[in-house]
């Protein structure tokens, strides 16, 4: 019908066209591998994949921030204290109203200096951000130059963590050349970390280089290739047949086919807990909301679901917090349990986290037989969120990461226990709590702000409003040939200059 | 029309539905984010959401008339690029699939092939029990099992991302076998009556080479396939999410899963018209593929009813896949399906748990025999009700045909929040949401069958001699179109089970701990590697009970074949006509497959 070279000459047309549809891998990875005693590029399978197209005012800013791209004026050290980054040192004013941070020498990755004029630039149109970043939501946030080498950031209220707030990578400084006029920003190749972006393909890959002039030193990677590869499942086996050196966030039913050396944990700040409908329903009682609580064992979860990869939990505050359990006290004022007499209840959670519904059928079983009726309802998060919000259920089962936004743990007690929290997902609203909270929102110095942390902890457990069932951990996979990958159990940092395979 | 009521029906969607864009696209941006009225209020005011939907369904109408087709609401990147690169993907494999299906296709028919041309079939039963087994498959069994085997283990083939050509071969392969075991089985039905009929006695007699004899007998057989083809390309285009998913493959599956989850309209809209337009490619191709093989036969009415040439006898098949079937189920109903033990979770099957135990530590066996009663019976309710209106709406195709097309390249997702939206979420609403594209298939096969049947000769002559057209309706094109169609809904009971159960997540269905089919082998899906007998012994019992139904079809012909009395105007030739094509649509077992686990872990 047709002669052959016409066939030729129609498939060798096509190709291009066809090769069109296939995503391109990222960078030439192989061709890069340097001589000279340095690491060649890095490959890594990211979990999350980018939702904003890399706005560094959202989810995404975590990405840039794991990835060393971007940084901001401090950072969140393993003790949740703010450590120094682009800021050497900072001290307030007018009570804590406003700060000034002392900058570093840095560059940004297109060349330019890091000014004291361009920082506040950066910060101020974090504050202009429209919804505004979660760190900084309700804080009414300045910045202005002062000198070449000082940045002087005011709030409307005293804001005694300010330091940790800036933390927060959706606070991250580009250069000034990234914000356009219409509010969007342009991340590639403006940050100040170690890599630099060099390639974005969609939501599918991105491909980094080293950034020389890095502040902190050459980073031993040249560069890295990153993947978002949103199946858990497909992230195990990209490590094991060696497609990347790094895979992170692996789920633990995965973690059993691994080879043992490649497994790595850490604590989390992240509990799984559940919330006790205190307004509504069956457990309006707190007299049942104990019996709840003597009903549950959960060393059953943390093993038998989460296979040794989650603690029991001790409170609000799991052992990613190291200074959280030498300051635990015993909750006071728990009720006594009451009879459940066969009363139904519902308990919602979700399955976008495959361990929860498995851990809502384990506690399903032990709520049974304590003597509730129990059913549950598993639906994905965004189709339940409302419903939950909404007082519909009895009881949920919920992760919550307790260290989110800005590394003060009061601030979560504040959105998760009060009357006014926007996250209250015990609907509590404790006068007591109310007032612990408050008193801990005001202190100025770390250690109190703890203090006062722990003993609003014991308030809120002594409700039984929120029974802690494990404080999780993150398994990362990572290639026995790549060293210098960085456990964060605050989920910041990912790879940093002395990352190398 | 059809399309426009659509599009329009997604952009009312979240007023439907009650759930405000706003707090799904702030919970897609951030999951952990606390929803603020005053983030919720800034993220109406960029999305421009208090204008209504109408307001915002006229300015994407406007943008699309410029090939503009807006912004993700939750990104904000231009959608039409996206979408764009995710049908390239998509398409990509299905092309890819659709090799591996027509090798599959050419497999199982190889055998009636070669003795059929060579009229050495008779007295040869019809095979096909492994390719119904392999055709109950779900896929995402498949492409786990492919890609921990070749991917991993063997390191074969590539098993991750979507980079080039060697990358096509395992997803293609899990997307394409099932598919081809489907239309392989159904094309090697129809085979032999195309080898009875009188050309092919007269060709091999006068010593025309098999060959050529085979080539027509294909020739005679495959219109029949063709829509049935065209509805699973564009079913698996939007729906094979399970797949993408295990292979990290950017398809449009994903994307328009994502978007409806977020209530992204822009990108929902923008998907499901890529969809539309697909489909109604596909169903023009199949059309003028239709026309090109047997177009002069249809207008000519010259063609004669497929026949068998011997009805296959009543086999013992179907009573020992019977019987096999509820001793399973009888062992297991004394245990307890519920039983939770934590510590003797993913055990290797033993006395005690003949099918092992799950990932919390429940008897395999009890949780089969339990769900069983539940499944099925829902399932075979669905089977009913969609066959009732395949074959009303397929005596109409005139309506029906464009009504196929859509419906059948609407994600199933999207079907599932449409159904929600307009009839509540009640016990009822998973299997009216199943129902409403469960029709579709049937429909494009009764309508089919009818068009080859009214160009038949004995109809013809019927005709000439005064039959009116109820009476040909009743007596000469019901019983000829019934059989088969009731047949191929049989056939599609297990994807229909699996298909409820994939709408778990959006909190309609059988909810956890209940031993629902479909969701023992979704909540055990990430266990494959580990424990695979907890995912292999309900597949195993799903593809028992495929089995069972298309051996059983077999069986349940036999007393239609003896009620079937002829009116005494049919000439005795063409006596009750049977199995013409029995096409299936293997997209229902991909959206089956398909979301059993959604989206990203967050």
């Amino acid at each position: 019908m047709r002669s052959p070279r016409l066939q030729l000459i129609a498939g060798c047309l096509l190709t291009p066209l066809l090769a069109g549809c296939f995503s391109s891998s990222g960078g030439d990875s192989s061709s890069d591998s340097s001589g000279s005693g340095e690491g060649g590029r890095l490959s890594i399978a990211l979990a999350f994949q980018p939702v904003e197209n890399y706005s560094p005012y959202g989810e995404d800013a975590f990405t840039l921030s794991r990835l060393a791209v971007a940084e901001g004026l401090t950072r969140l050290d393993a003790n949740g204290t703010a450590a120094p980054a682009l800021a050497e040192s900072w001290s307030s004013e007018q009570g804590g109203k406003s700060w000034v941070f002392k900058l570093r020498d840095a560059k940004f990755q297109d060349g330019t200096d890091v000014t004291a004029k361009a920082v506040a630039t950066a910060l101020a149109h974090a504050a202009e951000a429209d919804p505004a970043p979660s760190a900084i939501s309700g804080v009414k946030l300045t910045a202005e130059a002062v000198g070449d080498d000082q940045v002087k950031v005011t709030t409307a209220d005293a804001d005694p963590v300010l330091p940790l707030r800036l933390s927060n990578p959706a606070l991250s400084v580009f250069a000034p050349k990234a914000y356009a006029e219409d509010g969007k920003v342009n991340v590639v190749g403006t940050g100040t970390g170690p890599f630099e972006i060099t390639k974005t393909t969609g939501s599918t890959a991105v491909a980094l280089d080293r950034f020389d002039d890095y502040w902190g030193g050459r980073a031993q990677a040249s560069g890295i290739d990153a993947k978002f590869v949103t199946d858990g499942t497909a992230r195990a086996n990209a490590l094991r047949t060696g497609d990347v050196d790094i895979a992170e966030a692996l789920p633990v039913a995965q973690v059993a086919s691994l080879d043992e050396k490649t497994v790595h944990e850490v604590n989390t700040a992240r509990n799984a807990s559940l919330y006790l409908n205190t307004q509504a329903g069956v457990f309006k009682d707190a007299g049942l909301r104990a019996a709840a609580r003597e009903a549950i064992d959960t060393s059953v979860i943390a093993k038998g679901v989460y296979d040794g990869y989650a603690e029991p939990a001790k409170g609000l505050f799991g052992p990613a917090l190291t200074w959280a359990s030498g300051k635990r006290t015993e909750p006071t004022g728990r009720a006594k349990a009451a009879d459940p007499k066969g009363k139904n209840i519902t308990i919602a959670t979700y399955n976008d986290r495959p361990e929860l519904p498995e851990a809502a059928q384990v506690l399903q079983q032990q709520l049974e037989k304590a003597g509730f009726k129990v059913k549950l309802e598993v639906r994905a998060y965004a189709r339940l969120e409302s419903d939950l919000l909404a007082k519909k259920f009895d009881a949920a089962v919920a992760a919550r990461n307790m260290m989110l936004d800005t590394g003060d743990p009061v601030t979560v007690l504040a959105s998760d226990y009060t009357c006014d929290g926007s996250y209250n997902l015990s609907f509590l609203c404790d006068k007591n709590v109310d007032k612990l909270v408050a008193g801990a929102q005001s202190e100025t110095d770390t250690a109190k702000r703890q203090d006062g942390a722990m003993r609003t902890e014991a308030a809120i457990l002594g409700t039984d409003a929120v029974i802690p069932l494990v404080h999780q951990k993150i398994v990362t996979g990572i290639a026995t040939s790549v060293h210098g990958a960085i456990l964060d159990p605050y989920e910041r940092q990912f790879v940093g200059t002395g990352t190398r395979s | 029309m059809l399309t426009a009521a659509l599009v329009c029906g997604i952009g009312l969607l979240p007023w439907l539905s009650r759930t405000d864009p706003a707090l799904t696209v702030l919970k897609a941006r951030s999951a952990e984010r606390a929803p603020t009225p005053e983030t919720l209020r800034a993220i109406r005011e960029q999305l421009g959401l208090e204008d209504g939907p109408l307001a915002l369904l006229g300015h994407w109408l406007g943008g699309l008339l410029h090939g503009d087709a807006g912004r993700s609401w939750v990104s904000d990147t231009e959608v039409l690029s996206a979408v764009a690169q995710a049908l390239g993907a998509s398409l990509m494999l299905m092309a890819g699939s659709i090799v591996v299906t027509l090798l599959t296709v050419a497999a199982v028919c190889a055998r009636t092939l070669r003795l059929g041309s060579r009229r050495k079939l008779v007295g040869r039963g019809p095979g096909g029990t492994g390719s119904a087994v392999l055709a109950a498959l779900p896929e995402f069994l498949v492409a786990s099992v492919l890609a921990s085997v070749v991917g991993v283990q063997l390191g074969w083939l590539p098993a991750l991302g979507w980079y080039g050509p060697q990358w096509m071969v395992l997803p293609s392969l899990a997307l394409g076998l099932p598919a081809g075991a489907v239309l392989g089985r159904m094309l090697d039905d129809l085979l032999p009556a195309a080898f009875a009929e009188p050309w092919a006695l007269a060709a091999v007699s006068r010593g025309i080479p098999p060959k050529s004899v085979a080539r027509q007998a294909l020739r005679r057989c495959v219109p029949g396939l063709l829509p049935n083809l065209g509805l699973f390309v564009v079913g698996l285009t939007g729906g094979s999410v399970a797949v993408e998913q295990i292979f990290d493959i950017p398809g449009l599956g994903r994307l328009t899963l994502r978007a409806a989850l977020a209530q992204d309209l822009p990108v929902l809209q923008t998907g499901t018209l890529a969809l539309v337009l697909l489909a109604a490619l596909a169903a023009l191709l199949a059309r003028l593929g239709v026309r090109w093989l047997i177009g002069p036969a249809l207008r000519d009415g010259a063609l004669h009813s497929l026949h068998r040439p011997t009805p296959p006898a009543a086999r013992v098949a179907p009573l020992v896949y019977g019987l096999l079937l509820a001793g399973v189920i009888a062992c297991g109903l004394p245990r307890d399906p519920l039983a939770l033990d934590t510590a003797a979770k993913l055990q290797a099957p033993s006395w005690a748990h003949p099918f092992g135990t799950d990932s919390l530590g429940r008897d395999v066996l009890a949780r089969i025999s339990h769900g069983a009663l539940t499944t099925l019976g829902i399932a075979f309710a669905v089977s009913v009700a969609a066959l009732v209106l395949g074959v009303l709406l397929g005596l109409l195709p005139r309506l029906s045909g464009p009504l196929v097309d859509t419906v059948n390249a609407v994600p199933p997702v999207l079907a599932a929040l449409l159904v929600t939206g307009v009839a509540g979420s009640g016990p009822w609403t998973p299997a009216v949401a199943v129902a409403v594209v469960a029709w579709s298939p049937l429909a494009a096969h009764t309508s089919s069958l009818l068009r080859q049947e009214r160009a038949t000769l004995h109809l013809m002559a019927t005709r000439a001699l005064g039959a009116g057209p109820g009476h040909i309706l009743r007596r000469e094109l019901l019983p000829a179109v019934l059989p088969p169609v009731v047949r191929h809904a049989l056939l599609r009971l297990p994807g229909i089970a699996l298909a409820l159960a994939a709408l778990g997540f959006l909190g309609l269905g059988a909810q956890p701990p209940s031993p629902e089919w479909g969701l023992l082998l979704a909540e055990n899906q990430p266990y494959v590697e580990r424990a695979p007998w907890a995912v292999l012994a309900p597949a195993a019992v799903l593809a028992l009970l495929g089995a069972l139904a298309v051996t059983a079809a077999g069986g349940v012909r036999l007393p239609r074949l003896r009620r079937g009395n002829p009116p005494a105007s049919a000439p005795p030739a063409q006596r009750t006509p049977q199995s013409p094509p029995e096409p299936d649509r293997p997209a229902v077992l991909a959206s089956a497959a398909s979301d059993s686990s959604p989206t990203d872990p967050r």
